[in-house]
């Protein structure tokens, strides 16, 4: 194609036994917004940042027009004219903005004074795209809005060709998330190509020109706008149903509530968490589905007794394990598999048989003698107690922390994410040790965003948006993942019908 | 002999080699005959038994200071406060001393020490507190109330506590003998070495045999995961701060009560920052400490020794101690990194 700016063929990217990117094959072309959507872990993040040099491809090839030379990091990519602007910024808060332009500019000389003309240029794009914005202000007192601004004008003035934006409007209010489609509309007007990493809808719409929907790591479509409608993005986006050998859990016989979220509500920065309430009875699977990062975390560390709350309670079986004061510890009687086990769930520098032993070591008891057992039955490499924990795979720990919390009865569980890292035979184990578990009358809260196996495993499926349970559904056999995808991107049921 | 041991000792043995290398060094630099002087320095650090008893007297308080940046550092904690916190033990002690000066050496030695203990954790207290409560630095509070109870010793003995019979010599009235710690006969080895042997003895039992030592490890090791099962960071931030500091006071005490006979300024010979090294040298492993606290001990008592008798300046004893902790620090790092490069 002759305008075509960059082209992938064929990429693959590997971390470990992860295949994040696989086999990704699709081009950019100059003056277009090319939106890539997809899920949390997709791969859409990873395959832009193997163009912008950070990662390099473990399969295939990158080609970019009129840039012959290998692209081996993010300098090389600036001086083909590809810039990134990262979903966490790279800005120095202390600083002025045009201190913040001139550190990123190749151009900057030596020494800078408000005198100098070079320094002028810099404040060109700025000016454009931003007036408003004082360049004599610390970046620190900005808005996040304004911000993400500072960051694309940094991108602008390397006179990129390519301005890849890592979802760009997750931080941004409605407002500024219209002010920036108009942009990247304008940018994609002067010649320049955009490359917009998001997995909102609304991105979508108002301004890609061609939509690229990625899914467990593969390119699954990539269509003009307006080809596809709606709901056959979201399902693209969501996939078709993977087989997994997990059984429909028993119908309850009855009702006894065990685990009983009432009006939660905690705080911690850029998240907070209104009147989630939920009751959820002994032998019962309850499913979290939501998009990452929607108060999923807060809600398990709030449950669990980490984080303090500010209103509401939890209680297990009438008795309240809410963390109510911030100079208090409460240990959990949860099973309780957290989040990033490796950070959250371990202490990397004890034993393997001293982080199974965590909660009697912690109360002052003497720890069980089960340590070896439990390795090998939650298939723990390798099986040495005495191994120490910090030098586990990602994946071994997060069976470690399994086999900790699952390994006895618990009378409640709440597991994120618990297979996350897993290959296919130890999910079916974490599986299986979850589930017995709600068979031996335990109440089991699931948080995962994997949709195919909550709609196989949950008694009812509970969806996180932005702090808020917005919708609890029983999990009958007519309930799609269509739906619950559409709660989960804050689409109404008739919107997601049509 | 294994090759082994050979690889596990070469670290200190170098360590060694280098620091002579650089305090032959420094004794060429100050016009002394580099070997004469060397053996000098041994002579004077355990050449005799006064020499000894020297050493001893100063292997006290550097093994309490260790201790006392040990008990929170086995936290990940930094506490810089070992000096003010001997000074507050010192104000603390001399204090009860000052109010009953008559009372019988049974009731007095007792309650002076724990006096003094009391007035070091308190000085711990405040930092844990304010840690654990407003996550204030530890490090940045330690090391500016250092300067509060160094300066408040100063304003006592030249105000409210002078001695009037002293001819305006800024200290306090001299100690009754009911005040003055026990010590070996004709030695300065008093009983403040004693607990410091105890408690660092105590500590390695607590920290690495008692069912509770995996409290402070896990919080240490992961602080989340401590919480999840029930540990509150801020309790033992408060508890270790606390601890530290009572044995830095029982520092500051022991200085006052059985070297100096009385209340004066400089009771420490900068004993808090020399203790601090001791105990990251050590890896706030008390049992390391011990023999750490010994050498260092010796060095400080030697060099001290040498400014008196030989020709080099006071501040060498100083830049020895920088020496010995620049090689200690420098050289096993350095050691590791060619290892791994070959």
């Amino acid at each position: 194609m002759p305008d075509s700016l960059v082209q992938f063929e064929g990429v693959t990217r590997r971390f470990g036994d992860l295949v994040a990117v696989d086999n990704a094959s699709l081009d950019i072309r100059a003056g277009e917004v090319l939106a890539i959507l997809g899920e949390n872990g997709a791969g859409k993040s990873t395959l832009m940042k193997m163009l912008y040099g950070l990662y390099p491809a473990s399969a295939g090839e990158i080609l970019i027009h009129d840039a012959p030379d290998k692209i081996n990091g993010p300098a090389d990519a600036m001086r083909a004219g590809i810039g990134m602007v990262f979903q966490h910024f790279s800005l120095l808060p202390a600083l002025s903005v045009r201190d913040n332009l001139l550190l990123s500019w190749p151009r900057t000389p030596f020494w800078k004074s408000r005198r100098n003309t070079d320094t002028a240029d810099v404040l060109a794009t700025l000016a454009e795209l931003a007036p408003h914005i004082d360049p004599d202000c610390p970046v620190g007192s900005l808005s996040v809005g304004e911000q993400q601004l500072v960051e694309l004008c940094k991108v602008l003035n390397i006179d990129a060709r390519l301005v890849i934006l890592d979802e760009p409007t997750s931080v941004l209010t409605p407002d500024e998330a219209e002010r920036l489609h108009g942009f990247i509309k304008q940018l994609a007007g002067r010649g320049v190509a955009v490359a917009l990493i998001t997995h909102k809808l609304a991105d979508v719409e108002a301004c890609a020109d061609r939509i690229v929907v990625m899914r467990r790591g593969r390119v699954v479509d990539i269509a003009e706008r307006g080809a596809r409608s709606i709901t056959e993005t979201v399902a693209l986006m969501m996939g078709q149903s993977v087989e997994r050998k997990l059984q429909r859990p028993p119908v309850l016989e009855k009702i006894v509530p065990r685990l009983v979220l009432e009006n939660l509500s905690a705080r911690r920065p850029e998240m907070a968490l209104q009147n989630v309430s939920l009751s959820i009875a002994a032998g019962e699977i309850v499913g979290v589905a939501g998009v990452a990062g929607n108060g999923q975390a807060l809600l398990a560390e709030v449950v669990a007794g980490v984080e303090p709350l500010t209103g509401g309670d939890v209680l297990l079986d009438g008795v309240s394990i809410a963390r109510h004061n911030p100079y208090d510890a409460v240990a959990t009687p949860l099973g309780y598999i957290p989040e990033q086990p490796r950070d959250n769930g371990v202490v990397g520098t004890m034993t393997l048989a001293r982080n199974l032993a965590l909660r009697e070591l912690a109360q002052g008891n003497r720890p069980p003698v089960t340590g070896r057992d439990l390795l090998f039955r939650f298939n723990v490499n390798p099986p040495d107690p005495m191994k120490t924990a910090g030098t586990l795979s990602g994946g071994n720990i997060q069976k470690l922390v399994s086999a900790r919390e699952l390994g006895g009865q618990r009378q409640a569980v709440l597991a994120c994410y618990p297979t996350m890292g897993l290959d296919l035979a130890a999910i079916e184990m974490v599986y299986a040790a979850m589930f017995a578990q709600a068979a031996a009358g335990a109440a089991v809260l699931w948080i995962s965003e994997d949709l195919d196996d909550l709609l196989a495993g949950c008694h009812r499926i509970a969806v996180m948006r932005e702090g808020q349970l917005v919708a609890l559904l029983d999990n009958s056999s007519t309930l799609t993942r269509e739906v619950v995808g559409a709660h989960m991107i804050g689409l109404t049921e008739t919107e997601a019908a049509a | 002999m294994s090759t082994r041991l050979l690889s596990a000792s070469a670290p200190f043995i170098l360590t060694v080699l280098v620091f002579l290398a650089l305090a032959i060094a420094l004794f060429i630099g100050l016009g002394q005959p580099p070997l004469q002087t060397l053996a000098a320095l041994v002579q004077f650090a355990v050449g005799d038994s006064y020499s000894l008893s020297q050493t001893l007297a100063k292997t006290g308080p550097i093994l309490l200071c260790a201790l006392a940046a040990a008990v929170p550092g086995r936290l990940g904690l930094i506490s810089v406060g070992a000096e003010g916190q001997l000074h507050a033990g010192a104000i603390a002690g001399t204090a009860i001393v000052l109010l009953a000066p008559t009372w019988p050496a049974p009731v007095l030695l007792p309650l002076m020490l724990l006096c003094a203990a009391a007035g070091g954790a308190l000085y711990g207290y405040v930092p844990g507190l304010l840690r654990a409560r407003l996550d204030v630095n530890e490090t940045i509070v330690t090391l500016l109330m250092n300067y509060v109870s160094v300066l408040l010793v100063a304003a006592l003995v030249f105000g409210p506590w002078r001695d009037p019979a002293s001819q305006g010599w800024p200290a306090t009235m001299q100690f009754p003998p009911a005040a003055v710690l026990p010590a070996l006969p004709g030695s300065r080895i008093h009983l403040g070495l004693l607990l410091g042997v105890i408690a660092a003895l105590a500590l390695h039992v607590y920290f690495n045999h008692s069912r509770w030592a995996d409290k402070v490890r896990i919080l240490a090791g992961n602080r989340k995961v401590g919480e999840t099962f029930g540990l509150s960071f801020g309790f033992w931030v408060i508890v270790l701060m606390s601890v530290g500091g009572a044995l830095a006071g029982l520092a500051g005490i022991s200085e006052v009560s059985a070297i100096q006979g009385r209340l004066q300024q400089s009771i420490s010979l900068g004993y808090g920052l020399t203790g601090f090294l001791v105990s990251w040298l050590s890896r706030h492993q008390p049992l390391i400490i011990l023999p750490v606290s010994l050498c260092v001990g010796g060095l400080v008592a030697g060099s001290d020794a040498l400014q008196m008798f030989a020709k080099v300046p006071a501040a060498s004893a100083v830049i020895l101690q920088g020496l010995l902790f620049a090689a200690a620090l420098a050289v096993p790092g350095l050691l590791a990194r060619w290892r791994n490069a070959s």
